[in-house]
């Protein structure tokens, strides 16, 4: 079997795992649940291990590039050649391991799944549901801190709930913590927010198709 | 040596802070007019019983200008209420603030119901009755603040903070060395000198929030620039306490070393000499200073201390301040004073009789991940029990942590071993950094809170609840 039609079942697999997953709590039909629980967990880890690759988390996030078997695989930087220089400031990619105190140990799934969605530091922002993109209303930060750029997390927010579950999920079980210290990444006083504001870089979810720019097939 | 800010100083600050500290002449006044003391008005023996105001008032903070403030018993500083070990202390307090308060007695280890804590809001208008009894041992410098739910910061920027000190029984020190009391305390004036205190939603609400407000005049005893008289050859005690609501002292007496002999929970064992001592919030320090060449004077610094996040490090950050200035005078030499080699034992609290070590892990502004909630208990625990306590940092700017209640003791800082057992109750977190710590729940059952004690934190849920059960 081909890597890439392992990934396609992978994937499948595990939307039929997450399609299920509710199922377990409620009463299911005789004979429906096909997965126990702890299978399902592993397929969601599965499936955030697969996104995490094809997202190229490792091609800034470590020394490893996309190859989890290397040394160095989502631990953060370790040279000043891996920085970003963007404008005036340095982005320094962080430790993605779930070390405690230097890495993703400390953070809750949703802490990462907010990271992810809203682009809110999650050593900043508390374990919550966030019901609003207006700054001070439902749970979203009054003075929003966001991830530094180039951190993508613009395009990845229109991922699924599931996918970003998944990658949370992956990053907080699938991985071995490994300590490194990363050094803060620096910015401007308001943490990026003039940079995010919805005129920028677009609304979540994202308008109705087509907008200006699409045409209906 | 200077008296005035330096040139430096002034150049290398915004212009706005410039503006403001223009209106700041130096001015020196003998620090030794330090707060008033509680008047006690019990007439028995062991207690001491005062009355205790916080209202609304206009003081001259700044030279020549008027500033409307929250004040107990009408000053800033409020006044000290010196105490022995084992007094019986009972404090009327009275509340005509025109919003709810408490009164914090910080450092005091009490009765969950005196804590002055959040849990007990005194309503404006309304009065109530603090009891406790100081307990044997403590003898040391604390002080008394507000703590209300999330009006923390506001209320002491206001004004509302003063000293407690405990003497003790039997003080190892001689008696001939004379006692000062330095309060820290910074703040930030509008023109017209009103307090600063900006809007939340605005970028500057925001900076305050991220850093702690921060203010550019820097005050002893509610002084700018005051000076202490010493004699050449004089050994004076200086009981220190950072009242700021954000800022971070780091300490040093220009040419000249100094002698540490205690900390939050009173005497180290043994002096430690130091170059510099680093306050952080709400800490506290009990130095020996020595009197120079009579004729000549120092200066007590502000040396720059990088307690910040990258995003909102203050450009001026890296300035040296001055505090007070230290005259020697001509008078003839005094007599020269032995000080004790040991000033006490401390019990040091047994690690192997820890029952439970707790993670505590220290966000921007989170605790554990979460923001206070009154209603949650985040550590539960019983009276007696001894615990070890985690603290990690993992975020780029410093954490002081604060419990209420109970004093604890260092084990270690990101793996080195604490040098000397000390009680403390303050213990700064610096960024990305580890502490452990060890407590013992000695009587009090409640709800005791932990917290971040730069007052913005706090303030926006930078804490959580210990409940001690019975």
């Amino acid at each position: 079997m081909t890597r890439r039609s392992t990934s396609l079942l992978v994937c499948l697999s595990s939307i039929v795992v997450l399609l299920f997953a509710t199922a377990y709590t409620a009463p299911a039909p005789s004979g429906k649940i096909i997965v126990s629980p702890a299978q399902a967990r592993q397929d969601q880890i599965l499936f955030g291990r697969q996104l995490v690759l094809t997202h190229d988390c490792g091609g800034c996030h470590g020394m490893a590039g996309d190859n989890p078997s290397a040394p160095g695989y989502l631990d953060g930087v370790r040279d000043t050649a891996q920085q970003f220089h963007i404008g005036p400031f340095i982005t320094r990619p962080k430790n993605l391991t779930p070390d405690v105190a230097t890495g993703t140990g400390s953070f809750t799934e949703r802490q990462l799944f907010n990271a992810l969605r809203y682009g809110l530091r999650p050593e900043e922002t508390p374990d919550v549901q966030i019901t609003s993109m207006v700054p001070g209303q439902g749970n979203f930060p009054l003075h929003p801190h966001y991830l530094a750029p180039p951190m993508p997390w613009t395009a990845w927010r229109y991922m699924s709930d599931a996918e970003l579950l998944a990658i949370a999920a992956y990053l907080k079980n699938g991985l071995k913590p490994v300590k490194n210290k990363v050094a803060d990444s620096d910015g401007p006083p308001d943490f990026w927010a003039s940079e995010y504001t919805v005129e920028k870089i677009g609304s979540y979810p994202v308008a109705p198709f087509p907008t200006v720019n699409e045409k209906a097939p | 040596m200077v008296l005035a800010l330096s040139a430096t100083a002034v150049a290398s600050i915004s212009p706005r802070d410039a503006l403001l500290i223009r209106s700041v002449a130096p001015v020196v006044r003998d620090v030794s007019s330090s707060p008033p003391l509680l008047a006690n008005i019990s007439k028995l023996p062991r207690t001491v019983e005062v009355n205790l105001t916080a209202g609304l008032t206009t003081l001259i903070l700044q030279p020549g200008v008027n500033s409307e403030v929250f004040a107990y018993n009408g000053h800033v500083p409020g006044p000290t209420l010196d105490v022995r070990e084992g007094d019986r202390v009972i404090v009327h307090f009275k509340n005509e603030l025109p919003e709810p308060t408490t009164v914090h007695w910080h450092g005091i280890h009490l009765p969950f119901e005196s804590d002055g804590s959040p849990f007990h809001p005194i309503k404006s208008g309304e009065s109530h009755t603090y009891e406790f009894t100081v307990r044997p041992g403590t003898a040391g410098t604390y002080w008394y603040h507000p703590h209300p739910d999330r009006r923390t910061g506001f209320a002491i920027g206001k004004g509302l903070f003063g000293a407690i000190v405990v003497h003790a029984a039997h003080d190892p020190l001689p008696a001939s060395i004379s006692e000062k009391l330095l309060i820290l305390s910074d703040n930030r004036f509008l023109k017209d000198g009103t307090i600063d205190f900006p809007d939340a939603v605005s970028q500057h609400g925001g900076i305050d929030e991220e850093n702690g407000r921060e203010g550019p005049v820097l005050f002893v005893n509610g002084r700018v620039m005051p000076s202490i008289s010493i004699r050449s050859g004089e050994v004076q005690r200086w009981r220190i306490i950072n009242a700021s609501a954000g800022r971070i002292f780091r300490i040093a007496l220009a040419g000249q070393t100094m002698t540490q002999i205690g900390t939050d929970g009173g005497l180290f064992e043994k002096p430690v000499e130091v170059q510099e001592v680093l306050l952080t919030t709400g800490e506290r320090a009990e130095l020996l200073v020595r009197g120079g060449a009579r004729g000549t004077r120092t200066v007590l610094q502000n040396l720059p201390y990088d307690r910040y996040s990258p995003n909102t490090r203050p450009a001026d950050w890296k300035v040296t301040r001055e505090l007070l200035t230290l005259e020697t005078s001509n008078a003839p030499p005094a007599a020269a004073v032995t000080i004790p080699p040991t000033l006490r034992t401390i019990e040091a609290l047994d690690t192997t009789r820890a029952t439970a070590v707790r993670t505590v892990v220290f966000g921007q502004g989170i605790i554990n991940g979460k923001t206070m909630d009154m209603s949650r208990v985040d550590v539960s625990t019983h009276v007696g029990a001894t615990e070890i306590w985690d603290i990690v940092n993992i975020v780029g700017m410093d954490h002081p942590f604060h419990l209420h209640g109970f004093q604890f003791q260092v084990i270690d800082r990101d793996g080195v071993r604490e040098p000397y057992v000390a009680w403390k109750d303050m213990l700064n977190i610096p960024k990305h950094s580890t502490a452990r710590i060890i407590v013992r729940y000695d009587d009090y059952p409640g709800k005791w809170m932990f917290h971040c004690h730069i007052l913005d934190h706090e303030d926006h849920g930078m804490m959580g609840v210990l409940e001690v059960l019975k």
